[in-house]
């Protein structure tokens, strides 16, 4: 079965169909609109699970424009999941919002977009795929149009992406100019008989893909945008960005360059490695000062991507780099977007995402209370949750990799870390709070968050789940990757 | 090298884990017999774990690891196990982990009446996880149940301390999660190192390269060193001390600071013991400075727990100091030291609490006529401050002087030790002087003293100093194989 052809025609439909489903039934159909949402993303997520674990096979075809391989069924699972909370959350989130119909469209459209980057082996269709997911965030950002906020991040958002998209492009077409191929594994064949003085320029071709693929990653000099976006947006849409774009980003970059840079004599791994301490020490030094938590989760969201740099910039050295890259993508997308979904609800309950509304929340919302604590614990790499495990495999891919430097500094990052997700709980759990009144934790909200928590807790108690799993990709990934 | 043919130490960790969880669904409305559940769960660890020991004690294997279960792995590829067991460093300290928590949490039922059920919940997690502490043989597996250990005591500060527990929560949870994570960073380290790649003790000892033991050293002395407490990473015992109710300093100074010392023994000596050997000396100039810092700043005090708290810092620079002196008689003597001063500073931690019920304030300046208001109360704590200052009635005495033989026997300079139990003894006979032997005020006269329960429990803590004083053997006899171990890997890293 080829999965990523199949999930394109499942998810498109409903998607193209809700505008004209809007259209017939106006506000009656709405209730249509999420099943449909949600039960076509929740079958796509069993297809992508069952290729996971083997029960539907693949078949291996050669690739040309996407390859259907475990490494884009994981990224694919992951970001179809994030998806699911999502949509599930704004049933609550979204209610008696006069477009909730065309939310529902452009979340799936963003979906087909990551899936799409998940499994992109050619350069064109990287960008289609990244154009097809950045799209609808745009307009998802700043759906609350009469939110100065919501209009200021999206704005920023939206000038950021079309000169990350710009630079994309133009280093797809340097790329393709020199080379003559977009697709990477024609280009890594082509490569040796390129002339040696045009190398550089393919070079400068490739850290502009990159460059442009930073922007989603999130990674330190191309931040700037996320805090005021994150503050702004619907906090689902910030679930989204944060825990699921981000992904299909890494999926991407891990295969632009697990395949483009072993062709290089420079090593390109250091020059990462400098760009990762960066990251990750800018956002856990700015995530102390923070005074608003969706930015706090903002700045923690730009340092997790720091550490799940330290798995690019080893990875032409040790496997663990690859491993703990799928594994801490995994672990980071369902801590993430707990800790946003949990102060989603908390900002839909109390219209506030001010740190101080978070004092003495355990007893008001003791459920999310809970979840948010447990979620900002494994992002704070808590051992036994799954963020430890993660985090570990990462700081011992860079010790094994040579980069025993850069475990030291990421562990000294983690200290910082723990400071701010810290006060976050004390707010919650020791604080006296003012409003004594109890508030009601909406059901399907609760259940996701209950979900995700249980998740969260139990690949901590059973790592080898996940770990397993990513082992088992990153070994037929390497010894596939040069078809 | 024993076997059972049960798995008695995952018993050790599983049990209090599971009557844990199990609290919060027994005991939703009422929680009348909630004392009593928790002492039977600790009470059957207790049965256990004298069980394990004197099994241990009579074959005289304490210089090898019993009862092993594992390895059993967790993440195979990267030598995660499960892999447990118990040596003569280790049954010491399970011991006092057992009867340390039965003491507590018998004695936390006058002590504490609010949010039960998370508060024993929280209790037999520790436990369960301490227990795991002093037994995982996978470095990764201690460094989780060492983490583990710190969300119930960042709780029991924060939720049930005094006026400025936030603070104290805080700053007791920063301090050791940083240092911790020193220590996972030699971990991962030292899993590189040698080969084949593991985290096991047992796999890794003796084959680490003396460049690596040295920056392990270094890293191990900030992990441990922060939990011990060493001068200058000590700020936050004070503070977490005087804000946590009496129950809780209990199992901080009785149990938590142990971790330290059974960090420093287990893997500076054990798994380091060439960089041990040549740089001993900055540990055991540590370890004095320690100790004479926490005599001195003890000797100004006011407040009677914060005297306490910092008689914890003096007494735990003997550990580091006997642990560092490479003889039979220092490591033995550290051991030792660590299971007394468990009992001594727990019944003194406890008496505190008992005295600020009584009496309203921990000012030792203001309470005044002990012997005449509350007359139990009084000899506890003359027959408490007896066992801290190491009177040769109670075992502490020995432990001190083993450790000070030790050091001696090392190089006589270390003589100098003897000074700390002199001081010790001038600010608790001075504290008596001014509590229990003066005459009451008119003022506040209060004629409430202990129940006969509450004193028996409080007595209880004196029986082991006691038996240990009279037949040493009982600690000796599993201290001594492991210490020989340990002196034998020192004096080959030495040579």
């Amino acid at each position: 079965m080829n999965i990523p052809i199949i999930l394109l025609v499942l998810l498109s439909i409903p998607a193209l169909s809700i505008p004209i489903i809007h259209l017939l039934f106006g506000k009656k159909g709405i209730n249509y609109i999420r099943y449909l949402t949600a039960s076509s993303l929740l079958i796509s997520l069993l297809l992508l699970f069952g290729s996971l674990i083997g029960l539907i096979s693949q078949e291996s075809t050669l690739p040309h424009l996407i390859r259907t391989d475990l490494l884009g069924s994981f990224f694919g699972f992951i970001v179809i999941l994030v998806s699911l909370f999502v949509v599930i959350s704004s049933f609550d989130y979204m209610k008696d919002h006069s477009n909730e119909a065309i939310y529902y469209s452009l979340l799936l459209f963003t979906s087909i977009g990551m899936l799409l980057l998940s499994f992109a082996v050619d350069l064109l269709l990287i960008f289609v795929a990244w154009e097809l997911m950045s799209l609808p965030t745009f307009i998802l950002a700043g759906f609350n149009k009469q939110d100065k906020l919501s209009n200021e991040g999206a704005v920023k958002f939206f000038i950021l992406g079309a000169l990350s998209s710009g630079i994309l492009l133009y280093g797809i077409s340097l790329i393709f100019g020199l080379v003559g191929s977009t697709n990477l594994y024609v280009i890594a064949n082509n490569f040796e008989s390129l002339d040696p003085t045009l190398i550089p320029l393919v070079m400068f071709g490739t850290i502009a893909l990159l460059a442009g693929l930073g922007l989603k990653l999130s990674i330190v000099p191309f931040h700037m945008w996320i805090p005021d976006t994150y503050q702004g947006s619907p906090t689902t849409v910030s679930t989204l960005l944060s825990a699921a774009t981000k992904k299909a980003g890494f999926a991407a970059a891990i295969r632009i360059f697990a395949v483009i840079f072993p062709l290089f004599a420079f090593d390109l791994s250091f020059a990462l490695a400098i760009v990762a301490v960066l990251t990750m020490s800018l956002g856990n030094l700015a995530a102390l000062t923070q005074k608003s938590i969706t930015r706090l989760l903002a700045y923690s969201s730009i340092a997790q991507a720091g550490y799940l740099l330290i798995g690019l910039v080893v990875m032409p050295y040790s496997d663990l780099g690859l491993i703990g890259l799928l594994y801490h993508s995994f672990n980071h997308a369902i801590l993430q977007a707990t800790a946003f979904l949990a102060v989603a609800l908390v900002r839909l309950k109390t219209s506030s995402t001010n740190l101080t509304s978070y004092q003495g929340l355990s007893k008001i919302m003791p459920i999310t209370s809970f979840c948010l604590a447990i979620s900002l614990l494994g992002l704070a790499g808590f051992p036994p949750l799954n963020g430890f495990w993660s985090k570990l495999v990462l700081f011992g891919a860079a010790v094994d990799g040579g980069y025993a430097w850069l475990a030291f500094i990421g562990l000294i990052n983690s200290a910082i870390s723990v400071a701010y997700y810290l006060l976050v709980i004390k707010r919650m759990y020791m604080d006296e709070s003012k409003t004594v009144s109890n508030i009601i934790e909406p059901i399907a909200f609760k259940s996701v968050l209950l979900f995700a928590t249980i998740v969260i807790i139990m690949t901590g108690l059973f790592p080898n789940l996940i770990y397993d799993l990513s082992q088992e990709i990153t070994n037929s990934f390497l010894t596939n990757s040069l078809v | 090298m024993l076997e059972l043919n049960f798995p008695i130490i995952s018993v050790l960790i599983a049990l209090p884990i599971l009557g844990a969880l199990l609290i919060p669904l027994i005991f939703k409305t009422s929680q009348k017999y909630i004392v009593i559940y928790a002492s039977i769960f600790s009470f059957i660890e207790l049965l256990l774990s004298f069980y394990a020991y004197r099994l241990i004690l009579i074959n005289g294997t304490g210089g090898s690891y019993n009862f092993t279960e594992g390895p059993i792995s967790i993440i195979r590829h990267f030598g995660i196990d499960y892999y447990v067991g118990m040596d003569g460093l280790s049954a010491p300290l399970v011991i006092i982990t057992s009867i340390l928590s039965l003491l507590v949490i018998i004695g936390s039922r006058d002590l504490i009446s609010d949010r039960k059920v998370l508060y024993y919940s929280l209790l037999l997690l520790f436990q369960g996880a301490i227990m795991g502490v002093f037994t995982s043989l996978n470095m990764i597996l201690f460094y989780v149940f060492w983490d583990v250990v710190l969300i119930p005591m960042f709780l029991f500060i924060g939720i049930w301390g005094g006026p400025r527990r936030k603070y104290a929560a805080i700053k007791f949870f920063l301090f050791t999660f940083i240092g911790s994570i020193f220590m996972l960073f030699a971990f991962i380290l030292i899993y590189f190192s040698v080969t084949p790649n593991s985290f096991n003790i047992t796999d890794v000892a003796g084959k680490i390269p003396l460049g690596l033991q040295i920056i392990s050293s270094v890293l191990f002395l900030i992990g441990f060193g922060v939990k011990l407490p060493i001068v200058p990473f000590h700020t936050w015992l004070p503070d977490a001390h005087v804000e946590a109710p009496a129950p809780i300093s209990v199992l901080l100074a009785g149990l938590l600071l142990k971790m330290g010392g059974y960090g420093f023994l287990r893997f500076n000596i054990g798994l380091l013991p060439e960089a041990s050997a040549q740089y001993a000396w900055i540990f055991i100039l540590i370890g004095v400075i320690t100790m004479f810092y926490g005599a001195f700043v003890a000797l100004v005090q006011t407040d009677i727990k914060k005297m306490i708290a910092l008689t914890s810092i003096n007494h735990m620079g003997f550990v580091i100091l006997g642990a560092f002196t490479g003889t039979v008689f220092g490591i033995s003597g550290a051991i030792f030291q660590m299971f007394t001063h468990a009992a001594a500073i727990g019944l003194m931690f406890m008496l505190s609490g008992y005295l600020h019920k009584v009496s309203g304030t921990r000012d030792i300046t203001v309470i005044k006529g002990l012997k005449f208001t509350s007359p139990r109360l009084a000899s506890l704590l003359v027959l408490g401050s007896m066992a801290a200052m190491a009177l040769p009635i109670f075992s502490s005495f020995l432990s001190e002087y083993m450790v000070i033989v030790g050091a001696i026997n090392v190089n006589p300079i270390y003589a100098v030790t003897v000074a700390i139990p002199v001081i010790t003894v001038a600010y608790f006979l001075w504290m008596l002087q001014r509590v229990v032997m003066s005459n009451p005020t008119t003022v506040r006269v209060r004629h409430h003293d202990l129940g006969t329960f509450s004193t028996l429990t409080l007595v209880l803590y004196l029986i082991p100093l006691v038996l240990t004083l009279v037949v040493p053997w009982l600690i000796l006899g599993v201290s001594n194989p492991i210490s020989e171990v340990y002196t034998n890997l020192i004096s080959s890293g030495a040579a």
